[in-house]
Order: structure tokens, then sequence, then C-alpha cells
């Protein structure tokens, strides 16, 4: 489970990106943070994946109190999360599988357990034929699936992507929307930040949105534009 | 940390190596030249020093003795100087040779009535504190037939200063030169770290721990610093040779100007100076970024 209680965030240069914003996401949910560019949504994200820290209020991931958190327990942390960029932000120098098992390398899982992981999730977003394959010779659409791969590969509870589709085609976005959907049926709680209107109408799910960093609106089976407007 | 860790962390550092090529060939070349002109200017104050050192070594007090003393009289006094403190090896002159020499230069000697050795017996006394001339001299002539002392202090004094200046020279210089050495070293590693720190931030988002990411920085720091030792003392082993060969040349004096530095020496003082700056270098670095991040 998710739970901001109260949750201000104002970085260094003076701008307040979140003003008082209390959310709670139960397990297994699949919410839209919608709003406009520096609305506060990004922010929001990081938050959960502490690279921000609130200026007040708290954060609690799977029962942690991720403002309390010491430095060295962060990657732990993330250990426990998938999260998932606009820019893919897979390892240039690695190929898809070395992306992966870097992951898993770096918890200490064996060699064994390694490559079975990396089969499983290569089928499942359908990446099997492109493991050797280096970030720059594969597509967005391909780059998106294996960070998606990459992050899901140490079976996190929550996964968090942070405009997913922003360099995608319409169809290649749908693609993603469904691979993540097909995540969050498994039980992991899924969160999207999207700027992508047709999508969010399109999956019909709970939409969360910011504005001027406050939420200002919180709907199930909800669509980007608020239907109250 | 298990021993497969270590073993992936290892690997992770090569293929990094070998995946970012043209970096690792810029920090390695410049560790190389940055090494190559700190060996070489060590090399060089080393033999200025030996050089000085060796010229110091060679002062000696000339003692001439009375008409009248023996033989025997030079012994004893031979004797009672190696006895002074600072005194080295005290050897006695040749009278014969002394007096062919004199005569050699003066060929009209023995027609101008002076046909008998009349020079008297005289001992060179080897120093081996030059500091300490002045009173050996002073004691020397303090002692029984003794007729004269010729010290050279003022040329040993100033052959000291001399030796004074290249020694504080060329410490100041080896100490500025391995400040500027680390620095250019560190900041090459810096350039290749900086060149990756997407790389850096990629793997903290991953939940990879500060030290899964800094191990196989630090072994590639250590590496670039080690082979760019290697390629220094290749480069110096072969500017030595032809230097010596060209000094031996132009000037008989330098062919003798030796830093006394074994290459194997100069290799393992190399190897633990680019490793030891690589690797301080990489930490430092690391340090920063992940701070950053």
């Amino acid at each position: 489970m998710i739970h901001l209680e109260n949750v201000s965030v104002e970085y260094p240069s003076g701008v307040r990106a979140l003003n008082g914003v209390s959310l709670t996401v139960c397990k297994g949910d699949f919410a839209f943070i919608v709003g406009a560019t520096g609305s506060g949504k990004s922010t929001l994200l990081k938050l959960l994946y502490r690279d921000v820290t609130p200026t007040d209020g708290t954060v609690v991931v799977e029962g942690d109190d991720v403002t309390m958190l010491k430095p060295s327990a962060v990657p732990y942390l993330r250990r426990k999360l998938g999260i998932v960029f606009q820019d893919f932000k897979l390892l240039p120098e690695k190929n898809v599988w070395e992306n992966m098992a870097f992951t898993l390398r770096a918890i200490g899982a064996h060699p064994r357990d390694i490559r079975k992981r990396i089969a499983e999730v290569l089928e499942l977003v359908a990446l099997t034929h492109r493991c050797d394959a280096f970030p720059h010779h594969m597509s967005g659409g391909e780059q998106q699936r294996a960070a998606i791969a990459r992050a899901i590969i140490n079976h996190p509870t929550v996964l968090v992507a942070d405009e997913p589709t922003g360099n995608l085609d319409p169809d290649t976005s749908w693609e993603i929307m469904q691979l993540l959907d097909r995540i969050n049926v498994r039980g992991t709680t899924t969160l999207v930040a999207t700027h992508d209107a047709h999508m969010v109408d399109r999956m019909k799910k709970r939409v969360i949105q910011i504005e001027a960093g406050y939420i200002v609106r919180d709907e199930n089976r909800g669509g980007y534009q608020n239907c109250e407007l | 940390m298990n021993f497969r860790s270590a073993e992936y962390l290892v690997q992770e550092a090569f293929t990094g190596i070998k995946r970012n090529g043209v970096m690792a060939y810029a920090s390695i070349s410049t560790i190389a030249l940055s090494l190559a002109v700190l060996g070489a200017f060590v090399l060089a104050a080393l033999g200025a020093n030996n050089f000085a050192a060796s010229q110091i070594k060679r002062f000696q007090i000339a003692v001439f003795m009375t008409r009248d003393a023996s033989y025997e009289d030079a012994t004893k006094l031979s004797e009672k100087i190696s006895g002074i403190n600072g005194v080295g090896v005290v050897e006695i002159r040749s009278r014969d040779k002394e007096w062919a020499e004199f005569k050699r230069k003066h060929p009209n000697i023995e027609s101008a009535g002076l046909p008998l050795n009349v020079l008297p017996y005289g001992l060179d006394v080897k120093i081996t504190n030059p500091e300490r001339i002045t009173i050996i001299a002073s004691s020397i002539r303090q002692m029984n037939k003794v007729d004269g002392v010729l010290e050279g202090r003022k040329t040993a004094m100033r052959v000291m200063a001399v030796a004074k200046v290249v020694r504080a020279v060329s410490t100041i210089g080896v100490l500025l030169l391995l400040i500027t050495t680390a620095f250019i070293i560190s900041n090459a590693i810096r350039l290749t770290l900086y060149a990756r720190r997407r790389e850096i931030r990629i793997m903290q988002l991953v939940g990879a721990t500060d030290q899964f990411i800094r191990i196989p920085l630090v072994i590639e720091g250590i590496v670039f610093g080690v082979t760019g030792a290697i390629v220094a003392w290749l480069l110096l082993r072969a500017g030595s040779i032809y230097m010596g060969h060209t000094a031996r040349k132009i000037l008989t004096m330098l062919g003798h100007v030796s830093s006394n530095v074994a290459p194997l020496d100069l290799a393992i003082g190399l190897v633990l100076t680019g490793g030891l700056i690589g690797a301080a270098g990489s930490l430092l670095s690391i340090r920063r970024f992940l701070r950053d991040e």
C-alpha cells in the first residue's frame, strides 16, 4: 500500500511542487496521475522511490516511512519498486539480457535464478528474440518493453511509470499500456503518470489529477478530463 | 560480498573498459604521459642529487709535513687523523711519484742544483662530512710535524651550497609534479566517470548499493593507472637508453650522471603510483557522483 499524508515539496530553487497532498493507493490498484507539465506528477512519483524528500508530511510505501530512511537503505526500498521512465533509462553499454541481469546481480541473485527469471520476463514482454540487442539498436517500443521487463524482474509490489508512452506512437503506446495492465492484473500496484488523454480515456482506470501541486480530482474509472466540467 | 559477486564486479570492470574504449584510451594515454613526465623528473632529480653528492665526496684536505718528518711520523700522523670525526680514508702521498711529477713539470730542476728529492711527506685526507672541513683542518694544523694544510674550504662550501639548492629544488619540484600528476590523473578518471554518470544514475535507480556501483569503477581506475604506468615505464626506458647514448657522445661527464634506479624498481614505483592515484581518483570522483545524484 502507498500512503501520502499532507505531503509538501519545495525545491531549493523555491518552486513548490506539491502542497499538502494526501493520497492512498491500495495493494493491486492501477491509477493514472494526470495533469499539465509542471503540475507535480513526476515529483509525486519521485517521492515514492526517495529521489525527492518531502519538505513536510509522510510518505509510506509498503509499510516503510520513506522519509525516515537512511541513505544506505534507499537501494533496498528501490528493490521493492519497479520504475519505468519516459526515456527508458537502459544501461547503454549493456544488451537487454545484461540490463536485466545487472538488476538481479545487484540484489545478489544466483546465476541460475537470473537465467530463469530473465527468460520468464522476456517472454512476458515479448522480447525473447531481442535479448542480445543493445538499446541503441532497438526501437522506442522495444526499449520501453525492455525497461518494463527490467522493472518487474525483481517481482516488485509496486510499479511506478513516469510518462512511459511519452516517446512512443499511439499503437506502441497502447501495447505498453496493455502490458502494464497485464502486470497489474498479476497483483502489482501500478501508478502511471501520463499526458496521454486517449490512453487514459480508453483504459478506464482510477485517475488522480494534479494541478499546481494540489490533487484536484481522484476518480475511479475516470477519463483524462473531469466529466463534471 | 561473496566470491560470485566479487567475480561479477571484476568482470563488470573489464567489460566497462572494453565498451568505453575511447574514454579508456584517453584516460590511459593521459596517465601514461603524466607519469612519464613525473618519472623523468624524478630520475633527473635523483641524477642531479647523486652528482652533487659525488662532488662533495671528492673533497679532501692536503696535509704537508715538516721537512724533518720521517715515514714513521707520516704513518703516526695518518693514524691520528683517521681518529677525527668526519674523516674517511687518509693516504700518505708517495714522495717518489710527487718528485717525478715535479721533475716532469720542471725539467731543469736537476741542472739547477737540486738533484735529490727534497719534498716533504704529505697526506691526503678524505672527508666524509664536508661541513666539518674547517674543524678538521684546524685540528690537523695543531698536530706535531704538520707544516701546512690546504682545505679548499671556499670551494667545498660553494659545492655544498649548490648541492643543497639542487636537493631543495628537486624535492619541491617532485612534490609539485606529484600533486599535478595526481590532479591530472584523477581529472582524466573523473571525465571517464562523467561520461558514465547516466549509467551510475540508472544503477542507483534499479536499487544497486553504492558499494556495488563503486567497486567496478575503482577497479577500472586501478587498471587505468597501472596500464598508464606500464606505458610510462616503457617510454622512460626507451628515453633513458637513447639519452644515455647521446649524453655520452656529447659530454663524458654526463655519462656518469645516473639516478642509480634499477629498471625493476622504477617499474614498481610507477605501477604503485599509477595504481594508487587511479584508485584514489576513482574513489573521490565516484563519491561526488553518488552524492550529486
